[in-house]
């Protein structure tokens, strides 16, 4: 949470924070802790007692945080504050564990089709419809220009690979890191997979091998039989900005990570586009969703949650409407022009009106990018979100990265069923009959 | 005169059954490292042993579970495709990564003018970080049209290869970026070895009318022996080891696990697949017995080495 030290710009704004916090709250006393959460690194950490009093993870990791007992139950601080009731429904499902809730939610993201504008602009899908001297995403209908399904997807795809000779590619499919299995369960619940449900029994069990699920790996199996893809067969999320730079002109992003493709990928944020994930053959749409928690160390004092939590609203993350609430979300913007970001809209962790009112209110003053990119994305996302998988999801994805890249590697051979078969069944058998 | 020296120690330490000031002071020096041998590897590798007859919580052991743990990780697929590749990674790094330096050795000791310039040369990619090594040489190989080594290849109008994506090419290649950054300080051991040889041996053969191949064969050859089976035995005990080349370079052990490794699924164990701590022991457990194995035949080497010169008793 606490910025490292190489991120100046940040330390300073969290160095003013902390001297409101201290000033509003003398008997706390805030040391800042800098932690980038890795999986290598957290274990260390948590045995070592060495684990900050707060800090940031993935939505997808307070499962295993919870069962190594490395965090905090805060249910009572969050009840005294009453924050409770104000957290996002979904994002608080996804932090509570047998009626308890182990963090705090910092914002959400969902996945979505990240477009190269000038190169889709190059290939003829997108174009200029109103002579504005701007890419259009509609036409004089306003019917969308970009694939709002898999099928257009891989259509647009062929004319991006036809017509610059194989150099570039309409998709970039992942494969690699848990990155290709993620995404991917997104893409088979578009084509109408469940990938994990409850039988009638009350046990959980993995469905990998559904049809839909099957349709699908058949997709990414034609994209790549058909060249239509790039040759890599171990790609993660860390290379989608420098392939949309390059070689690719969609890939599936999520909102919250956009900002990479301008600093770390030298695009021009005027040539991103952000719309909603494509749908499938049934016109099922989802947008897999997550995001970003604050949680506790579990040898945090209860006076020193409960600071931490008060410290949140110094940094505008807290349902708060405080003038000290609002100052942080303003320098929060402020810092992000001054390092050269794309400020788009966020995904809020809190659904109180009046916090809502005031976030919104400062964000919306902020905001840098042709929100015609984006409102299509924005103002769908709260009704197709999709949670991951409830058990085991990042083994579901290992797994899956390994199907994908045998699809990869032999799209002409591979058996699409047979491959999907076997995963479920090693699923099955190595974490769902633990359940 | 070696009985000699061993009466004399006999005398002096323990044996002799009274502990002098001098001993102290020996065992003084050498508390230090005994207790810091102690915390950062005796310590650690008795609990990664007892974790492995364990069931876990995080990195913490829970129940007693016997071998369970080791027979988990013999019937876990992936095992055996690991341990397979690991002994092809050695295969390969013997077939590719051995010869390679003793040929530089050879070469450069021949060299009359700008040797120290070649010596830099050859050493200087030993002194590149690793992670840059393989990173650098996984945008070298990047399947695609216009990656540097396939526009290259495409220019001369084949087809892009696909290199570390390719199942049967990934570990010969991760191979030979290994000897590309290590075969320069290999060679620089053979050299030194190389500069003992007296020259009056390579004179007396070329009395004796010996060609080049039969300098090598019989004069050369015989002297760096000794050199040749003690880097052989630690290149393989290194090689086992293999873990963050294919990390990195294939995206953990891709594609679809044609690169995995003994070490890194280790890894995987540990800090990838959920509540698999204890299997992350075990299978570290299996790979220490093989490398230790290997370390007794290095030792034995070594032991037969000393007895050999009399100039190190």
């Amino acid at each position: 949470m606490w910025p490292e030290s190489q991120q100046t710009k940040d330390l300073a704004m969290f160095d003013v924070w902390k001297d409101r916090f201290e000033a509003a709250y003398p008997q706390y006393d805030v040391k800042g802790a800098p932690y980038t959460y890795s999986v290598d690194t957290v274990n260390a950490k948590a045995q070592a007692n060495k684990l900050p009093t707060i800090f940031q993870t993935w939505f997808t990791e307070p499962s295993m945080l919870v069962s190594n007992n490395y965090i905090k139950d805060i249910t009572g601080p969050l009840t005294s504050l009453g924050w409770l009731d104000k957290m996002d429904s979904s994002m608080r499902s996804a932090l509570t564990f047998d009626g308890k809730i182990y963090g705090v939610p910092r914002d959400g993201y969902g996945l979505g089709l990240v477009l190269n504008l000038s190169k889709l602009e190059f290939y003829g899908i997108l174009s200029d419809v109103d002579g504005d001297g701007k890419v259009d995403l509609y036409d004089k209908n306003g019917k969308p220009l970009y694939p709002t399904t898999f099928e257009q997807l891989y259509e647009d795809s062929q004319i991006i690979n036809e017509a610059s000779d194989g150099v570039e590619k309409g998709f970039l499919v992942l494969s690699a890191n848990k990155n290709g299995g993620w995404q991917f369960s997104n893409m088979a619940w578009n084509f109408g997979a469940e990938l994990e449900k409850e039988g009638t029994d009350g046990k959980w069990v993995g469905t990998l091998n559904d049809s839909h699920a099957v349709e699908a790996l058949k997709w990414v199996q034609k994209m790549a039989a058909e060249g239509l893809l790039l040759n890599n067969v171990t790609l993660d999320y860390s290379e989608w900005y420098s392939r949309l730079s390059s070689q690719v002109d969609m890939a599936l992003v999520g909102n919250d990570v956009l900002s990479l493709a301008i600093t770390n990928g030298g695009m021009d944020k005027d040539d991103l586009a952000l719309v909603p994930m494509p749908k499938g053959p049934n016109g099922d749409q989802y947008s897999l969703f997550g995001g970003t928690p604050f949680v506790f160390a579990a040898n945090a004092s209860d006076d020193q949650v409960m600071g931490a939590l008060r410290f949140l609203e110094f940094m505008g993350r807290s349902p708060e409407t405080s003038d000290a609430s609002k100052s942080a979300i303003v320098e929060g913007d402020q810092v992000a022009i001054q390092k050269g970001m794309p400020i788009l809209p966020t995904i809020k962790a809190w659904s109180d009106a009046s916090y809502l009112s005031m976030a919104d209110g400062v964000e919306n003053s902020y905001i840098n990018v042709d929100m015609n990119y984006y409102n299509d994305f924005f103002n769908s996302i709260y009704t197709i979100r999709h949670s991951e998988v409830p058990y085991y999801a990042q083994d579901m994805y290992t797994i899956l990265d390994g199907v994908l890249q045998e699809v990869l590697m032999n799209p002409d051979l591979a058996d699409c069923q047979s491959l999907l078969t076997t995963a479920n069944s090693t699923f099955n058998s190595q974490y769902m009959s633990k359940l | 005169m070696k009985m000699v020296a061993t009466k004399k120690m006999q005398g002096r330490g323990f044996g002799g059954g009274r502990l002098r000031k001098r001993d102290l002071i020996g065992w003084g020096l050498m508390l230090p490292s005994l207790l810091l041998f102690l915390f950062f590897v005796w310590w650690p590798l008795g609990s990664n042993i007892g974790l492995s007859f364990f069931s876990s919580v995080g990195f913490s052991a829970n129940k007693f579970v016997g071998f369970a743990n080791y027979a988990t990780v013999f019937q876990d697929p992936i095992f055996l495709k690991a341990l397979l590749n690991t002994l092809k990674y050695v295969g390969w790094s013997l077939l590719i990564g051995f010869v390679i330096p003793i040929f530089l050795g050879l070469l450069l000791s021949e060299v009359v003018h700008f040797k120290g310039f070649f010596r830099t040369v050859l050493y200087f990619p030993s002194m590149i970080s690793g992670i840059a090594v393989v990173i650098m040489w996984s945008f070298l190989l990047d399947p695609n049209a216009g990656a540097p080594l396939n526009a290259i290849i495409t220019a001369l109008g084949g087809a892009p290869f696909r290199f570390l994506d390719d199942p049967n090419w990934v570990i010969p290649l991760i191979v030979i970026t290994m000897t590309w950054r290590g075969a320069g300080g290999t060679m620089l051991v053979y050299l030194s070895a190389l500069q003992t040889i007296d020259n009056s041996l390579y004179e007396e053969a070329r009395i004796e009318g010996a060609s080049f191949f039969q300098r090598i064969h019989y004069v050369t050859i015989p002297h760096i022996a000794p050199t040749i089976r003690s880097l052989l035995v630690l290149q393989i005990i290194s090689v086992l080891q293999i873990f963050y080349e294919p990390l990195v370079m294939t995206s953990g052990g891709g594609p679809d696990g044609a690169s995995e490794s003994l070490m890194l699924l280790a890894y995987q164990y540990a800090f990838v697949k959920t509540g698999k701590a204890s299997l992350s022991s075990a299978t570290s457990v299996i790979l220490s017995a093989l490398t230790i194995l290997l370390t007794i035949v290095y030792l034995t080497f070594v032991s037969k080495q000393k007895k050999k010169a009399p100039q190190d008793v």
